[in-house]
């Protein structure tokens, strides 16, 4: 089980005073569930996932993963990222094996396991093609595959699908979903669509911004294994308005700020 | 070297192929005949127009060539200006000489041990001054002397301290080629996209790792480009320090020519040395081409 207990971080702005990216947030992670961060931009949401990630330091409280507090990158967990991050210069294979040869595995072993994991995520017959010759879809599979492969306990996604079209976008959460019914993994994923949220977690934390905080916490008790065709029920409406709601009001909220303090400004 | 003297020519004139176009300074020469219908095969437009690149380089250095047979058979004696078919000649016949190739084994040695010490160190230090400013903050001072000062003033200084032996011209040859080969390859290290280092990081990567799987070879084209242009300044210096100072190999050959007015000669040991020179850019150019077929694939370069 993973807490984020109690977590903190404060940025220097420029003018030398603090910055609250994240202030007291505090929630369980349960092992296996698919749990969703959602949350305009600015509330942190990709702060705390790196914090969990173990690059970023808290600046107050800590994560920990059964009971041990994470001091860095931990072979645990495996980030897949929003711009995919592959490198340009290796074909889809060695960009798979490239976070186990990182690991300390053989050259030859890494690639055997990265060559199960292509198929999994749907992309045999691509081994030797390089990052450039695939669509961003295809793309963001290899750096899943990438993260599988290390075979980590908690999956931490910074947003997977934000750079991708709608249709792909779709097909991707679709797959996700088989991967991680079959996996049985504890999937953090940081996202600020509340139709993906919904459609994939068990759990989705909405989070409010200035500073990065807990709003709510929102149960989806739609049944698993869970058909794309859910988007279509009153359960699933329901579930996004209310979220809709809430950012709403951040929204409207966070924009009378920046119009009040703009109206300052410029007297 | 020499293609840069026949621009004022034109690229029209030199399409000409006609021997007087170095001569004739208009670009728009209306002596070039009737043109031709523009109803040309598509394949053979193509292939024109491939081919017209290398077609102009060839131009051009012919343009040159032609240029200086002309202005050589024009001086009253071929002393001190040799005509270009004399200087051919003469390298024909030095090429058939022992001396010739004894005296390129004499220079290429100090300049090859110069060329590979300055890679072997440079490099290196290059990715490290990239990646950790304190490096970079203690290097900082010399590479900025290496840069300001012109190495050539150095070169008496070296000769000082290591005399006129093989330590001295390999010192020569590796100030030259070093400063660049270090300046370029930081900077191709400051170009390495940093969420790739990041991810190496969060894949656990030590810093071994990152400087070896991402930071080397996503520096790659700073380190060609620095490798391309140390490897123009180590020709450099193999020539200048045997020109100016210690008179040996090559440089040995141009003393004795210079001084017994063998112009045609003297030349002929020039032109040796731009092909060489010119020989080593293509030799590293073409590694390079291995080395960024990536890039070139990716899109990355135009």
């Amino acid at each position: 089980m993973i807490k984020v207990d109690k977590v903190s971080k404060y940025f220097q702005k420029r003018d030398g005073t603090d910055f609250a990216a994240l202030s007291n947030v505090e929630f369980p992670i349960r092992d296996g569930e698919f749990l969703s961060i959602l949350g305009p931009s600015g509330c942190g949401k990709t702060t705390l996932l790196k914090i969990i990630e173990g690059l970023v330091k808290p600046s107050e409280g800590a994560i920990l993963i059964n009971d041990q507090p994470v001091k860095g990158p931990g072979p645990d967990r495996a980030m897949v990222f929003q711009t995919f991050v592959l490198l340009p210069w290796a074909d889809v294979i060695g960009n798979i094996a490239f976070g186990l040869e990182l690991r300390g595995v053989g050259r030859k072993a890494a690639r055997e396991v990265a060559s199960t994991q292509l198929e999994k995520v749907g992309l045999t017959g691509f081994e030797h093609h390089y990052p450039h010759e695939l669509s961003g879809g295809m793309q963001q599979r290899v750096g899943l595959a990438r993260a599988l492969a290390v075979n980590p306990e908690i999956l931490l996604m910074d947003e997977p699908f934000g750079a991708l079209d709608a249709q792909t976008r779709q097909l991707m959460q679709e797959d996700l979903l088989n991967i991680w019914q079959e996996e049985q993994k504890t999937v953090v994923f940081v996202t600020h669509s509340m139709d993906e949220a919904v459609y994939l977690s068990d759990r989705v934390v909405i989070m409010d911004t200035h500073p990065g905080r807990v709003e709510e916490i929102v149960d989806v008790p739609m049944p698993r294994p869970r058909d794309p065709d859910v988007r279509r029920t009153p359960e699933f409406s329901e579930l996004t308005s209310h979220m809709w709601d809430k950012l709403r009001d951040i929204l409207k909220r966070d924009q009378a700020t920046a119009a009040a303090e703009a109206a300052k400004k410029g007297a | 070297m020499s293609s840069n003297m026949v621009c004022a020519a034109g690229i029209d004139d030199a399409l000409s192929e006609s021997a007087e176009a170095a001569d004739t300074g208009s670009p728009t020469d209306v002596s070039e005949g009737p043109r031709q219908p523009r109803r040309v095969p598509a394949g053979f437009s193509r292939r024109f127009q491939a081919a017209l690149p290398y077609l102009l380089r060839i131009i051009s250095v012919g343009a040159f060539f032609v240029a200086w047979e002309i202005y050589g058979q024009a001086q009253e004696t071929t002393l001190f200006f040799a005509p270009f078919s004399e200087v051919v000649e003469s390298l024909y016949d030095q090429v058939q000489t022992s001396e010739f190739w004894n005296a390129y084994r004499q220079t290429l040695q100090p300049f090859l041990y110069g060329w590979l010490l300055a890679m072997a160190t440079g490099i290196p230090l290059g990715l490290l001054i990239g990646r950790f400013t304190s490096i970079s903050r203690i290097s900082g001072p010399y590479l900025s002397f290496l840069n300001a000062v012109p190495v050539s003033t150095l070169v008496p200084v070296v000769v000082v301290a290591f005399g006129i032996g093989m330590t001295a011209r390999v010192s020569v040859v590796f100030l030259f080629a070093i400063v660049e080969i270090v300046i370029n390859t930081a900077a191709g290290v400051r170009f390495v996209n940093k969420e790739l280092v990041e991810m190496g990081r969060s894949f656990g990567g030590n810093e071994w790792q990152l400087m070896r799987r991402i930071i080397l070879p996503g520096s790659m084209p700073g380190i060609a480009a620095g490798a391309r242009i140390g490897t123009g300044r180590a020709v450099i210096g193999m020539i200048v320090v045997e020109v100016l100072l210690v008179s040996v190999g090559v440089g040995r050959l141009v003393d004795r020519f210079r001084s017994r007015f063998q112009g045609a000669a003297l030349f002929a040991v020039v032109l040796s040395l731009a092909i060489f020179g010119v020989a080593m850019l293509e030799l590293v150019r073409q590694i390079e081409r291995r080395a960024l077929r990536w890039r070139r694939e990716s899109g990355l370069d135009a």
